[in-house]
Formats: C-alpha cells, structure tokens, sequence
C-alpha cells in the first residue's frame, strides 16, 4: 500500500477551482516532486493533505486511514508534518525553542523534547544557534529551522515547501543535501520546488500540476521532456 | 534572589494590617488586590496566549451575582459560594470560548466585547434571578470562627488576608502555569497559530482550557467583591469599563509576567483611587494615559522593565 494516496482531491474558492480532481500517490521512502507554474495550486494541495483547508471533493489516505476532516494538529500526530513556504517560526523564542514546542508532541516531558531538539537542530546544522531568537536568523537559517520543527514532530511524511525559495546557489547546494539526508534518514518527502536543479536532483518522481490538474507524473528527465509540461511553464509555441 | 524578593513581598502584604489600622489605606490595599486577581485572571489568557479579551466583566459578574444569589437563596456561606462562582464562571466560559475561539485576532477580541454586553443586559433584565437594575444586597455575613475566636465581618481585616490569600494564590498558579507545557503552548499559539497547529498543537483546546481558568479566577475575584462590597447591580459587576480596567493592568504591569499585574494594579488602582476623590470618571483618563505611556515607551510594562534593568544591572556587574 502507498503511504499517502490522493484521490479526486477537489478544493474550490467561490467560481475558482484550486484543485481540481487530482490523483496522486505517494511510497514509503521515496522523494516526490511537485511543481507547476506560479498558482497551480501546489500549497493548496499541501494545505489540503494537512487539514488547514477542507477539500470540496475527494479523499486523502495515510497507510489506508482517512485524513480528510481531521484538524492541523491531528494531521501532525498522525505523521504528516509540513513547512511553510513564507516562514512561520515563533519569531520571539529561541531557536530551541521552536523545535523544543515540536518535539514536546511525542515526547511529553521537557528534558527529552530539548534533548531531541538539540539532536534535530545538529542534524540541519543550526547547533550554533541555539539561542538566538528565530526572528534573528537569516532567510537561510530560517528555512533550515522550518525543516528542523516539522523533523522534531517525528513524521512519517514531511511536506516541504519551496525549501529552497530565496536561497542562493550555495545554500541551495546545502539544502539539497540536507533534504537527502532527511530521506536517508526513513522520512519520505513532498517537494514542492521551482529550483529545477534541485528537483531534478533530488526527486525520484515529479508530478507536474497545472491549473489544479495533473499534467504530467513521471521520473523527472522524462516530465521535462513532455510536451504539454513545456507548454504550461512557457507558452504553447515553444512546445 | 527571586525567591527572597517573592518571601519579602508575601511578608509586606501580611504585615500591612498590622502596620496601619487606617481604614482608608486597608480598603485602598484590598482593592489593589482584588484588581490584581482581576489582571492575572485577564494576563493569563490576554498575555500567555495572546488572545486579547474585552469581555472578562462577563465573568467577574457571573462570579458576583452566582456568590450572592447562593447565600440569599440557599443560604450558602459566601466563602463556598466564592468557589462556586468561580466555577460557573469556569463554566460560562466554555460556550463563549468554543463561540469566540473560531475567530482570531480583532474579531475574537470584538466577539467577546458583544457577549459581555448581552451577558450584562441579560442581568440587567432576568428579573426573577438578579432582581434587573435593583441589584442584590446582603446585610449581614454568617458567623464563622477563625481559630477560637469569631470573624468579625465589621472590620476589613478579614476581607484583606482573604483577598491576599486569592492574590498569591492566584500569583502561584501563574508561576506553575508559565511553567508547565501547557504555558509553552501558549507562547507557541501566541507567536503563530498556524505553526502552532502544525506540530501537533491543538490550539482550540488549549485556549479554551486557559480562558476556563482565566474564568474561574476572575469569578472567585466577583464572590469576593460581592462578599466585601455586600451589593451587586448590572452597572456594578458587568460594565465594559471593567474588561477594559483589567486589561489596564495587566498590560501596564507587565504582559505574561507573574508580577506584572500586582505591580500595574498597585500603580493604578491607587492613583485612580487619588483621582477619583477629585473627579468622578477621572481615573479613567488617566488609565488611558498611563496605557499609552506604556505602549509607548514601555512595551514590556513597568515590571517586564524593571526586571530587564535588574538582569542588566547584575550583567554589568559581572563584566
């Protein structure tokens, strides 16, 4: 069975359909990308699978148990975690903090929630920032510290999203391994990403969504190649 | 050091009695009291979570009216109706909260400004159980023995160290409450909700459980207003002037700081006390002054202040 399966997702807003009958699914341990040009609904798909907007129609399934109707923070203790693609870290607290909050989800008493907060934060290379309060790291840092929270959750399934928006190519190279190392760690991963570098890099699989649809689902040399993937990301006449 | 400040102070508001028998300054000290319950009851939910209130005479009054109606009625000595009333007022709060709770921001802080008003025009219009505009009043206070001897329920005396013990206690379940996982949970919610949803926090519910206790300490404050002033009528117990007169408080004193409501509370209740002699409503202007001096140039409030310029002070004295 496939960790996550999407089926007939549908999300309206008023006349606009976000998503529209989208199927997708997602295998322990792999690495899926998803990208579309600016506004295909790729968040709305990760708000979707998280609980943080209702879909209008269809189902999604984590190993065979429905998701759909269940609450952010419900979705979070079943073990699908997300980033979000404009950070939202708990600005004033301390870099331990946020991910100390993260950890306390599994681990209910304070020590052993700082105890893996600090492992989390060794493992994304934020160990000297421990104190530093979130709002003082830079959009880098910041990014890796969104990683560093939703790992703390201890999911089975990380959404990321657009990890590596706004990074330079340096950062970008650090970020790319960095998510490697999260999936040879047993986390499986959503990308969402217009970094095509990194995608191509990194994904096992891309799924490419255009006006809420699927356009394309394939190995990723395979979905640049496809005509009607060109197409959407830069106009009819060069395809 | 903290410790010794806490014992110092605990020690100053037992010797108070003793040290004055002027019936002016104990009255001044148990309204200074009785406010700071009212703050920290405010400061838990407006300063912890960050959900902004202008609706907490709701559960002051509820708390007033509950203590009195128990003792005229059913003749319940108003130190259990006190508990009761907090405890309704726990209650209350629950439907109000599982209400206001589906909205963030201003339109929470609106949604609880609007039950207050309907609260207090149902008391001011369910005649059969608050007797509307009239009020309710009490006369005399049951007979209890303190020790050996009797209270005697003439002298302020009592009422203080009543008052006192809700204050402290009020001042250690926030110091426990900051402390456990629950109060972190709220610095989370308070910083982004969404985030805080987002790694497994159930955010409804944790606000909910704080606005219940934020509730059920400004209900018991109402008992003991209600007990001490012997009176309760609509304009008394629910007006917005009393929302917005805690929300004062503890802003001025110190937002998500223990201390920070007694100090605000000691700071304005007795200047406004002062004022209040000369101008009927002036407090009120100078409240809002003070409020606006603070945000100015006090955002921390004058404890959140004062206890930075302390841990400088120790920093520059180590270098």
């Amino acid at each position: 069975m496939s960790l996550l399966s999407v089926r007939n997702l549908s999300k309206a807003f008023g006349g606009l359909r976000a998503v529209s009958h989208l199927s997708f699914a997602v295998e322990a341990g792999e690495i899926l990308g998803l990208i579309g040009p600016n506004g295909a609904g790729k968040t709305t798909v990760f708000n979707l699978i998280t609980g943080f907007l209702p879909p209008t129609a269809g189902e999604i399934q984590l190993e065979g148990t429905n998701l759909v109707g269940l609450k952010p923070h419900a979705v979070a203790q079943r073990g699908v975690a997300r980033t979000f693609q404009i950070v939202k870290p708990f600005r004033k607290l301390s870099v331990k903090e946020n991910v100390t909050l993260a950890a306390f989800m599994r681990l209910p008493a304070r020590r052993d929630a700082e105890a893996a907060a600090a492992r989390v934060l060794d493992h994304v290379g934020l160990s000297a920032k421990l104190e530093s309060a979130a709002a003082d790291l830079t959009l880098a840092e910041q990014k890796r510290l969104e990683m560093a929270r939703a790992l703390a959750t201890h999911p089975q399934l990380l959404l990321l999203d657009e990890p590596m928006g706004g990074l330079n190519p340096k950062e970008v190279e650090d970020a790319s391994a960095l998510v490697m190392r999260i999936r040879d760690t047993g986390v499986t991963v959503i990308l969402v990403e217009h970094v095509m570098k990194a995608i191509m890099r990194l994904s096992d699989r891309v799924i490419v969504v255009h006006h809420g649809e699927k356009i394309a689902d394939g190995p990723p040399d395979q979905v640049v190649r496809n005509p009607e993937v060109i197409a959407a990301y830069l106009g009819e006449r060069v395809a | 050091m903290r410790r010794v400040v806490a014992a110092g102070a605990i020690g100053v508001l037992f010797a108070i009695p003793v040290l004055t028998t002027n019936q002016f300054l104990i009255h001044l000290a148990i309204t200074v009291l009785m406010w700071t319950v009212l703050g920290i009851s405010w400061n838990l939910l407006g300063g912890y979570a960050g959900q902004v209130s202008f609706g907490h005479a709701t559960f002051f009054g509820v708390g007033a009216y509950a203590t009195m109606i128990l003792y005229l009625k059913l003749g319940l000595a108003p130190w259990y109706g006190m508990v009761l009333g907090g405890l309704l007022g726990a209650a209350v709060s629950l439907p109000i909260g599982l209400i206001c709770f589906r909205l963030r921001g201003p339109y929470f802080s609106l949604a609880t400004l609007a039950v207050a008003e309907i609260v207090r025009l149902v008391a001011l219009n369910w005649e059969a159980v608050t007797e509307g505009p009239v009020g309710l009043l009490i006369t005399t206070l049951p007979q209890v023995n303190f020790g050996s001897r009797p209270v005697n329920w003439e002298s302020k005396v009592p009422f203080y160290y009543l008052v006192m013990t809700l204050a402290v206690g009020a001042m250690l379940v926030t110091y426990g409450f900051s402390r456990s996982r629950l109060g972190a949970y709220l610095l989370a919610i308070r910083e982004d909700e969404d985030t805080a949803e987002s790694i497994g926090i159930d955010t409804a519910r944790a606000k909910v459980i704080t606005l219940a206790l934020s509730a059920f300490l400004a209900g018991v404050a109402g008992g003991f207003y209600g007990m001490y002033f012997r009176y309760v009528d609509p304009d008394a117990v629910f007006p917005i002037a009393l929302s917005v007169e805690m929300v004062f408080i503890a802003v001025v004193g110190g937002l998500a700081t223990v201390a920070g409501p007694i100090v605000g509370s000691i700071f304005l209740v007795t200047v406004s006390e002062l004022f209040r002699e000369r101008f009927l409503v002036g407090h009120l202007i100078f409240y809002g002054l003070c409020m606006m001096l603070t945000i100015r140039y006090l955002p921390e409030g004058i404890w959140g202040a004062m206890r930075r310029a302390f841990t400088t002070y120790v920093a520059v004295k180590r270098s």
